[in-house]
């Protein structure tokens, strides 16, 4: 029974954090005017209730679930990187990038793929190194790298990988680079593949190896694990690569397999946020990889869902944000309080110590 | 008796008590969205006209990503519930060329982009001829003020913007030759441009419009949408520093009328894109059963583009009062400051923009429009404008 109930615990609460968000959401459209019952209805019934929807629920969860994945992997050791958005941007970029040469088809998307990856991974290493060697808090220097990103990205955008005769966008992905759709008519690609094969290795490594092992140990306890034997440095630079790489391949999953451009767009507006609503999907998911499979589905289908509130319900945009937030804040918050309940925690152990 | 009164409360009812929508519309807008007081709620205003004119139940989607264009003009077409949908924007292209072939019997109209199939109405305008007048307007104001530079924050470097850009640079050589022939002086004034890549970041228009202010351009033409509140904000911000109410500098509107903005003595002009017009005729076709897929271009001839005057800014006061951005109680004010503004201006200024109108609407003037990459490399060659 213990075990059980501890499973199913954290289950229980996103379930009640959930439906206090539903009820906030709804007291936020009735406040506003507008009908709440109509709008839920549309909300999952058209987001799940039909293959069109769930495909675009999937679609909008492939990205999400791999930039989920980069936060909880450096959450599990104890690191707080909140750089996946950079590092999906320069992924998104290489994989452009990889269209410029000529490649067989079935090789050119594994290609995009790995320097996607690669890029990624790069873009970390400067914070992994300060990090590692210098004690920088990566929280500062992962935000600083955004920014960073940020600018270079659109400095790339518009200068280095333009289209030519299309100056709002990059060049597009080749077609023998794209990642094909699985459904007609919708946009779910053969990204959800890379996004959940990469959930599914990630809980592998960190559940069923030893250097998962040591990771999640100097996430639970530095010192322990640092006694015990593990290398703290090589810790930190592993989990950086593996988040960077992740990151990267997000972007890539989105510049490769969303229809209809398959390009990075002036101003980054089909990247930008996916970075961010990785923390929110990784909060919701605990963490941990098969709870940020079905927290990044969720999440994607509140998104798909909240374009046809506007349309069936009409509830204004500005609303339908509003109700998303509240919802997701809601479902993130027993996660971030376990968090502060730790760092609170942690303090009074060190005063009785 | 009895029984014509039951009938006429039963028509009655079915009239009144009913649905009774003559057709229904969905409005699709990009990242941009609601509330820039330009491009996307000039679309919104001939879109909620036109409804109210001929009946008809309106709907908006906005787009949170570009990601989301795609999705949300399939959905509406899914529906089947519009007898029109309206995309507002080039950057929705690329997916209304994807949907428009999926669903045939969907009537499309579009905002600033062709896209080529027969159930899609592209409504483009000829952005370089209300470009020019205002270029030449700002050209002639920074040689009669003496400031070195007029300057100009563009969006994304799109095809559409390659107009105004174009418009802008022929119109302010005009405006200088113009100037040299009355005064017989001559004015070395330059031309400080950016694009910002963005239609949707305000602070990087007021971040441009800043720099180009400090360097001394005598007016910032808005061509970013809603970047023109960051923009206003700038000018607004270099006037109190100057201990000024009212410009030079200036701000110059952009697609809807902007001269409200600001007080009313911070906007010189606007150049005037009616996509209020585009979106209302577009409606009204479909209304009138005479919709037909293809191009509507519309220019300074037919009233699409415009260099705003009086009576538009009347208009436009009310706009601002709906938008909840001023009150009724400011109506009065923003007048009287506004036409102190433009009785400041020399009236052989304003002369010669009507007189380039004249021009152009004769055809005695052509005014160049880039579309592609190396067509607005070959203008910005021959008009280069730097000090």
């Amino acid at each position: 029974m213990s075990r059980l109930g501890q499973g199913l615990r954290p289950l229980v609460e996103s379930l009640i954090a959930g439906l206090i968000g539903l009820g906030v959401g709804a007291l936020i459209m009735w406040a506003w005017g507008y009908n709440p019952w109509p709008a839920y209805r549309v909300l999952f019934q058209e987001s799940f209730g039909s293959t069109y929807g769930l495909a675009g629920a999937l679609a909008n969860a492939t990205p999400l679930i791999l930039t989920a994945l980069a936060f909880a992997i450096g959450a599990r050791a104890g690191l707080f990187i909140i750089g996946a958005e950079g590092m999906m941007y320069m992924g998104a970029l290489a994989a452009v990038a990889a269209s410029l040469p000529r490649l067989p088809a079935g090789l050119h998307p594994l290609v995009s793929l790995a320097l996607a990856a690669l890029a990624g991974l790069l873009w970390g290493l400067i914070p992994a190194l300060l990090r590692a060697f210098r004690g920088v808090h990566e929280v500062i220097s992962t935000i600083m790298f955004n920014w960073l990103a940020h600018f270079l990205a659109f400095y790339l955008v518009a200068n280095v990988l333009v289209d030519p005769v299309r100056a709002e966008k990059t060049i597009s992905v080749a077609r023998t680079a794209r990642l094909p759709l699985l459904l007609r008519g919708t946009d779910l690609s053969l990204g959800i593949g890379v996004a959940v094969g990469c959930a599914l290795l990630a809980y592998l490594w960190l559940w069923h190896t030893v250097s998962g092992y040591e990771v999640r140990a100097a996430g639970a306890n530095p010192e322990a694990a640092r006694y015990a034997g593990v290398a703290p440095r090589a810790t930190v630079l592993g989990v950086f690569a593996v988040a960077g790489a992740l990151a990267g391949l997000a972007g890539a999953v989105e510049a490769m397999g969303r229809p209809p451009t398959y390009a990075v767009y002036s101003g980054l507006t089909n990247l930008a946020g996916f970075g961010f609503d990785g923390i929110g999907v990784a909060m919701i998911g605990r963490n941990h990889p098969l709870g940020i499979l079905p927290a990044a589905v969720f999440y994607g289908g509140l998104q798909a869902g909240a374009r046809l509130m506007q349309m069936w319900a009409k509830v204004p945009f500005e609303v339908v944000r509003a109700v998303q937030g509240v919802i997701v804040l809601a479902l993130a918050l027993p996660e971030l309080l376990r968090i502060l309940r730790r760092l609170g925690l942690l303090r009074r152990v060190r005063r009785h110590a | 008796m009895a029984l014509r009164r039951i009938a006429f409360v039963v028509l009655a009812l079915a009239f009144l008590g009913l649905p009774g929508w003559a057709g229904r519309v969905a409005l699709i807008l990009d990242v941009g969205g609601r509330g820039d007081l330009s491009f996307n709620d000039m679309g919104y205003k001939g879109t909620e006209e036109a409804c109210a004119a001929f009946g008809w139940e309106f709907v908006d989607i906005q787009s949170a990503t570009s990601a989301d264009y795609l999705p949300n003009i399939r959905n509406a077409a899914r529906s089947r519930r519009f007898d029109l949908i309206i995309c507002v924007g080039f950057l929705l292209a690329d997916a209304l060329n994807a949907v428009a072939p999926e669903f045939p019997d969907q009537k499309f109209a579009i905002i600033d982009a062709v896209v080529p199939h027969p159930n899609v109405l592209s409504i483009v305008f000829e952005e370089q001829e209300g470009s020019a007048l205002v270029g030449a307007l700002a050209g002639m104001l920074a040689a009669h003020y003496g400031y070195p530079y007029v300057g100009v924050v563009l969006g994304i470097e799109i095809p559409v913007l390659y107009h105004f850009e174009g418009g802008y640079r022929f119109g302010i050589d005009w405006g200088l030759q113009k100037y040299a022939q009355v005064t017989g002086k001559k004015a070395d004034v330059g031309l400080l441009w950016v694009y910002t890549g963005t239609f949707s970041d305000i602070a990087k228009g007021k971040a441009a419009a800043e720099a180009q202010l400090e360097q001394g351009a005598v007016a910032v033409y808005n061509v970013a949408g809603p970047l023109g509140i960051g923009i206003l904000e700038a000018v607004s911000a270099k006037l109190a520093k100057e201990g000024r109410e009212a410009g030079p500098p200036f701000m110059i509107g952009v697609d809807a009328n902007q001269d409200w903005m600001g007080d009313g003595n911070k906007v010189v002009a606007s150049m005037m894109k009616r996509v209020d017009v585009g979106c209302y005729t577009a409606i009204q076709m479909v209304h009138e059963k005479t919709f037909r897929g293809g191009v509507l271009s519309l220019g300074l001839r037919n009233k699409g583009v415009a260099i705003s005057r009086y009576p538009d800014l009347l208009e436009f006061i009310d706009f601002g009062i709906k938008a909840g951005v001023i009150t009724e109680a400011d109506r009065g004010r923003i007048i009287e400051n506004w036409k102190a503004m433009r009785a400041a201006i020399p009236q052989w200024i304003w002369d010669a923009v009507d007189e380039l109108e004249a021009k152009i609407l004769s055809g005695e003037v052509v005014v160049p429009k880039p579309t592609t990459r190396e067509e607005m490399l070959a203008v910005r060659a021959r008009y280069p404008l730097v000090r």
